[in-house]
């Protein structure tokens, strides 16, 4: 399924990952092809030798008062912290724009599920004596796209995706239709992750330690996304342009090399970057092996939301006029591409 | 932007009221209740112990024992009642896989299968590591598109209460605009301890059964289930002979952002998310005939949607009935949006408002037409199906014949 987005530029971009706060560790990180992934102690993973994605570098204070930070879960903090960034970085400001004109679309990778794992816990250790409502509220897995809703005041569109490791791709896709459809003249969309010692725990009941859940990572990366006309009649900086998105669902047996010539662009980028679990895929991995790539699950780690972050390191690397192409899978589909024009190099 | 017209053409639901199409049209225009009191896990420490739950369900005879192990009970829930939409809408073989695709609204998803491992990891118990295969919400969509080979496009919407009614409008844009020939859209959401205690934890869940916009309603019932709806072009359905049932004629979403839980007291987002609405769907005020109310119970929404009305219909609100078909249904969460939108298009079919069952007194605060009384004949073609969740993540469908 491709499809096409009439003129839509990226004018703002906001990173929080393991490589630190801002895009700008993110984009160092990428040139320097360093890894940011560090041991995961070994009390928390049971067993030596994990390594993950920690945002370590994030603290909810430099940006809030420690009291207001408290009534929010981490996912939420990452989003409503990185969601502010990602307006600044694009000229917009809370009076600036008409409210219900601004949305969001954010994938979500495990949202929710930390407050959820703290609600149940009182629950199954003390009856309900150990019940604390105000935890409830942000189970919901839209809990972090609403937090950052409501601090930035943002009254459009507002929905939260979580489609495996395509989650963020999703959401952008929703974002792109919204302001196409012109239900929206500004969307901040990507995506976010938690990273919790329970959740380690979990992966490693499923197995799953060696495999998806290598390297798991944490953080959010998110773009902000207009029409060209709306961008520059504000006298915004265009960092770059959306210019195709292909999706699948799944691949049918038998049917590969079809969806892989229906997913692809014709045209050869100058840059790949490839999300999700598409470096895994033989079919995916040897795309156009002398193309300069972008592979984030060796920099700052693998996590189901993390398109946001590819997608943000994606275009803060291309230079004005360059083909870049973002390829995500997911294990069981769906599969994206989404191809961008560079702007301005950040 | 144009956009043809997006018919519907199959429906299914399995939920604690009806499982199937035709026991919920029943359900539906004769406001049969399916609230009864609670089995599926431990609820005598609430002040509540009833919700709309799917009675003595047994996954083994739908699935079989391995599937059935695969899957979490949204999981199960999400396939029947996909596998009865698409059933009835005919499609199947009439398109290619890639023109195909799914749109599932979420909500607690498996966390029903989840949380008893944590109960376990808790208590240092040796457990199924599988109980946690369905903790993401997107696992539902994940089954469906490989149950039934739909390859163009899987997608989850996760915004609580209002999921499945964006999913089902996400859905008819890829419809609309030519993306994808076919999609099966819908939500699925099951009871669980963690939205059982959640909700009673907050003291919005009323002990006795839902009673929308009535004197001394407390609060919500829980129910649960799945709805699924097959969206089509007109034209392309025309071409195939399809039987329509409708169709989904726009949609509207907002963010309030106002608050994680309380809506906004104005219902000035709530307004303007049913202008917009309409708007999207090309119909006048005076084209709606009814509205199918989010309508939870709980003593705060039921005023501040009452009130939106009243600022969207202005002196004529008191002849638009608003109605709400969840002390039928009970509150299904992330299927809430897509139960309610089967159940709308089903009462529009049959030329009939639902009544709004459990009545005990006007609330001088909720001074509309509720059809408390009883269902009532209409020879109305459009109806609106709001949606509002936590977050503030509020949806609203605009269905017509």
């Amino acid at each position: 399924m491709i499809q096409d987005t009439p003129d839509i530029v990226v004018t703002g971009l906001a990173a929080i990952s393991a490589a630190g706060v801002g895009v700008e560790p993110l984009v160092t990180a990428v040139r320097g092809g360093q890894s940011c992934l560090t041991p995961v102690p070994e009390a928390i993973a049971g067993r030596a030798g994990l390594r993950w994605g920690k945002a370590e570098k994030f603290r909810a204070a430099d940006f809030m008062p420690p009291l207001k930070a408290r009534k929010f879960d981490r996912c939420s903090l990452l989003a409503t912290v990185a969601t502010g960034m990602a307006l600044a970085d694009a000229g917009v400001t809370k009076d600036s724009l008409a409210p219900e004109r601004v949305g969001i679309t954010m994938g979500s990778g495990f949202g929710g599920i930390t407050n959820s794992e703290e609600f149940l816990t009182g629950y199954f250790q003390k009856g309900v004596d150990g019940l604390t409502p105000m935890l409830f509220p942000n189970t919901v897995a839209n809990a972090a796209a609403s937090n950052a809703s409501i601090e930035h005041h943002l009254q459009g569109p507002n929905v939260t995706t979580v489609q495996r490791f395509c989650s963020a791709e999703n959401a952008f896709q929703l974002a792109c239709r919204f302001i196409a459809e012109g239900r929206a003249d500004v969307m901040v969309t990507g995506g976010v992750d938690e990273l919790t010692s329970r959740m380690l725990q979990g992966f490693q009941a499923l197995g799953q330690n060696r495999s998806f859940a290598a390297d798991y990572a944490e953080g959010c990366g998110l773009l902000v996304l207009e029409r060209r006309s709306h961008a520059e009649a504000r006298g915004a900086r265009i960092m770059g342009e959306v210019t195709a998105i292909s999706t699948l669902g799944l691949i049918p047996a038998g049917r590969e090399s079809q969806a892989v010539s229906q997913l692809l662009p014709s045209e050869s980028p100058k840059r790949l970057c490839l999300s999700g679990t598409a470096d895994l895929l033989p079919a995916f991995a040897a795309l156009l092996p002398d193309t300069p790539r972008i592979c984030l699950p060796q920099v700052t780690g693998r996590s189901i939301a993390m398109g946001g972050l590819s997608m943000v390191a994606l275009v803060a690397t291309l230079g004005a006029g360059e083909q870049g192409l973002h390829l995500a899978a997911s294990p069981e589909g769906p599969y994206y591409a989404i191809s961008f024009t560079g702007g301005k190099p950040v | 932007m144009s956009r043809e017209r997006v018919v519907i053409t199959g429906l299914g639901v399995f939920c604690g009221a009806a499982r199937d199409i035709p026991g919920f049209r029943r359900a539906v225009i004769d406001g049969t209740s399916g609230v009864g009191p609670v089995d599926l896990f431990d609820v005598s420490a609430f002040p509540s112990h009833i919700a709309v739950q799917v009675k003595g369900f047994d996954p083994v005879a739908h699935f079989g024992r391995r599937t059935a192990a695969k899957l979490s009970r949204a999981d199960q829930f999400g396939l029947i009642a996909a596998g009865e939409a698409l059933g009835d809408s005919g499609i199947a073989g009439g398109y290619d896989s890639f023109a195909m695709g799914v749109v599932v609204g979420a909500g607690a998803a498996g966390m029903f299968q989840s949380e008893q491992w944590l109960a376990a990891a808790l208590q240092e118990r040796q457990i199924s590591p599988s109980l946690l295969r369905g903790i993401l919400p997107d696992k539902t969509s994940t089954v469906i598109a490989e149950t039934f080979g739909l390859a163009g496009y899987q997608g989850t919407i996760t915004t609580a209460c209002s999921s499945s009614a964006t999913a089902i409008g996400w859905g008819a844009d890829l419809v609309a605009t030519g993306k994808l020939d076919a999609v099966v859209c819908g939500g699925s959401d099951t009871l669980s301890m963690l939205t059982f205690a959640g909700f009673n934890s907050l003291k919005v869940v009323d002990p006795e059964p839902c009673a929308p916009f009535s004197l001394g309603r407390q609060g919500i019932t829980l129910g649960e289930g799945a709805a699924f709806l097959v969206l089509e072009r007109e034209s392309v359905a025309a071409q195939r002979g399809a039987k329509v049932y409708g169709a989904v004629l726009g949609y509207a979403m907002a963010g309030e952002a106002h608050h994680m839980t309380a809506p906004d007291p104005t219902g000035q987002v709530a307004a303007r998310l049913m202008h917009d609405a309409m708007a999207n769907a090309g119909i006048a005020k005076g084209d709606v005939g009814w509205v199918n109310a989010h309508g939870t119970g709980t003593p705060l929404n039921d005023v501040v949607e009452s009130n939106a009305m009243k600022r969207v219909f202005g002196e004529r609100a008191g002849s638009v009935p608003l109605i709400s078909t969840k002390p039928i249904t009970g509150h299904c969460l992330g299927a809430a949006g897509a139960i309610e939108a089967v159940a709308t298009m089903l009462a529009l079919g049959e030329r009939t408002i639902p009544k709004t069952l459990h009545f005990r007194g006007r609330d001088p605060e909720c001074d509309l037409d509720y059809c408390h009384d009883s269902a009532r004949p209409a020879t109305a073609t459009v109806a609106m199906s709001n949606s509002f969740a936590f977050g503030g993540n509020i949806t609203s469908l605009v269905l017509g014949l």
